[in-house]
């Protein structure tokens, strides 16, 4: 990969004090480079530390040992070059569909000498591509599960930050509709552009094959502590598209995956 | 049984039936003294007639508003860096709890003292009396914020007063609209009494309200009806302020659920 490393993570760990008087571990010794415009997903059972990475990349939490790097600078805060798509998807609940999404052109450097006509459109824009039109003033709460998660995705998009961290940003959606936002975020990504012009993404997801489908690296994490078990290359071609999913690599590869963090996910499911 | 009949006609049946029963019983003991609903009801008439009522309330909601309003300005902006920042709160804490105690009335020798016995005693004493709901419940609605809203800014490169603003402010308005809420039915109670004692203080000749037109009833010209007819008005007063801004609130979220 001939490209310049955007995020790096150098033996970064992450102690919490419990209550006991004892620390907890949350990660330890990750060590992870991100290229510009690569996708990268972390995979992993419950507990294994992939939202502490991720909240060390946005900057809203600080490792406590090890280094945090963005453009080679150490991440201290966060800021609107790494945009967050959170778990709960933080909508805020007085803003409409419309107003959600146009938060951070408004308020924030994303819409710096857009004027009005022009953040309208970037707006509608996203709307329309997660499928929300029609829906623009209604409220968070008028929302299905799904229809806030796109809220919150078209948000995210709409800052157009150079990085984009999102955590399980497809989970509450119905399969048919995870798979549509799955080629439309591979096409918002931009799978057809080279790396150069594409974002750089770090995606965590529980479910393997969307892993699969959406990554160029995948990193599996185990727990006890939270650390990279095994960083896995998918080879498959791009453009990705529904044949992608045919194929006889994809299914391997999703097959390998799952052997290395079975056990674990068992372990955490009977446990 | 009650099928058919609207929901307003049930909820007047207990009030009528007990004004029947006042009425009768009134007239049984036949005092002089006794108030009866005819005579409260031919007081009212009268007072209103004579635009003597509508004046008094009119003073008095004006010095509610006014009081009211520098509550607010106070309190609100306090009650966000309280809820915002432990250190301030750690700071002024102490402070507001040791006086939220002391009622609002126990502070009028005081206020009498510095701002003598006309409006800007009874703003001083409704701003008092308004402060301490408004304080403790924007901070309760401030502290109450999902975190992950505040981040969600931070990840954008919202500005810090920005955030304040377009965030914080909003997460906190239902709180502050139940503050506002209780503010206003303390301020109402405050306003009565003060004038009350305000009236008591300055003899037959203060500077009016409502409570002080009461005391004048009861000290001087003795007429219970009257008094009863302020007590009524006060009431109803309340009640319309209570709704209006109710209303007002609902406007300013249309999120909200309710």
């Amino acid at each position: 990969m001939s490209e310049a490393v955007r995020l790096r993570i150098e033996h970064a760990g992450k102690r919490f004090p419990a209550a006991n008087g004892k620390e907890t571990i949350a990660v330890e010794d990750v060590t992870l480079d991100v290229t510009q415009g690569e996708f990268l997903v972390l995979v992993g059972p419950s507990g294994c530390g992939k939202t502490t990475v991720l909240t060390m990349l946005a900057g809203l939490q600080l490792a406590t040992s090890g280094q945090v790097l963005f453009d080679d600078r150490p991440i201290t805060a966060p800021g609107p070059e790494r945009g967050v798509m959170f778990q709960d998807y933080a909508l805020f609940p007085w803003c409409t569909v419309w107003g959600n999404i146009e938060f951070g052109l408004r308020h924030g450097p994303a819409g710096a000498g857009m004027n009005t006509e022009a953040r309208a459109q970037r707006v509608r824009h996203y709307i329309e591509l997660v499928g929300l039109t029609g829906s623009e003033e209604k409220y968070p709460h008028q929302l299905s599960g799904g229809m806030r998660q796109r809220v919150a995705l078209a948000r995210l998009m709409a800052n157009e930050p150079a990085v984009l961290l999102m955590d399980e940003p497809l989970a509450a959606l119905d399969a048919q509709t995870r798979l549509i936002l799955q080629d439309e975020l591979l096409r918002i990504w931009g799978q057809d552009r080279p790396a150069s012009e594409r974002r750089t993404v770090v995606f965590i997801t529980h479910a393997i094959d969307e892993a699969v489908f959406l990554a160029d690296r995948i990193a599996v994490m185990t727990t006890h502590p939270g650390r990279i078990k095994a960083l896995i290359d998918v080879p498959l071609p791009r453009p990705r598209d529904d044949r992608t999913r045919a194929l006889p690599e994809f299914q391997a590869l999703t097959q390998q995956i799952w052997n290395l963090i079975r056990d674990e996910a068992y372990r955490a499911t009977v446990t | 049984m009650t099928r058919g009949v609207p929901r307003w006609v049930i909820g007047l049946m207990l009030p009528i039936a007990l004004l029947l029963l006042w009425q009768a019983w009134g007239s049984a003991a036949n005092n002089v003294r006794m108030p009866l609903p005819t005579k409260v009801a031919a007081a009212a008439v009268q007072m209103v007639a004579d635009g003597e009522l509508p004046r008094a309330i009119l003073q008095s909601v004006t010095r509610v508003f006014a009081g009211f309003m520098v509550a607010a300005l106070l309190a609100i902006p306090l009650g966000l860096a309280m809820g915002h920042s432990r250190a301030i709160e750690r700071n002024v804490d102490p402070l507001v709890e040791s006086f939220r105690p002391i009622a609002a009335i126990a502070i009028l020798p005081l206020a009498i003292l510095w701002f003598g016995t006309g409006t800007s005693a009874a703003i001083f004493i409704v701003a008092y009396a308004a402060f301490f709901p408004l304080v403790v419940n924007t901070i309760a609605g401030t502290k109450r914020i999902n975190p992950s809203l505040l981040q969600a800014a931070a990840t954008m490169g919202i500005p810090r007063f920005t955030t304040i603003r377009t965030v914080l402010v909003p997460a906190a308005l239902p709180s502050i609209g139940v503050g506002l809420r209780i503010a206003m039915g303390v301020a109402w109670t405050a306003i009565v009494a003060a004038e009350l004692a305000v009236g008591a203080k300055a003899g037959g000749g203060g500077s009016g309200g409502v409570g002080q037109m009461m005391f004048v009833f009861y000290a001087y010209s003795i007429e219970l009806n009257r008094i009863i007819v302020c007590m009524i008005a006060v009431g109803l007063v309340a009640f319309t302020l209570d709704r209006l801004l109710r209303g007002a609130l609902r406007l300013a979220m249309p999120w909200s659920v309710r």
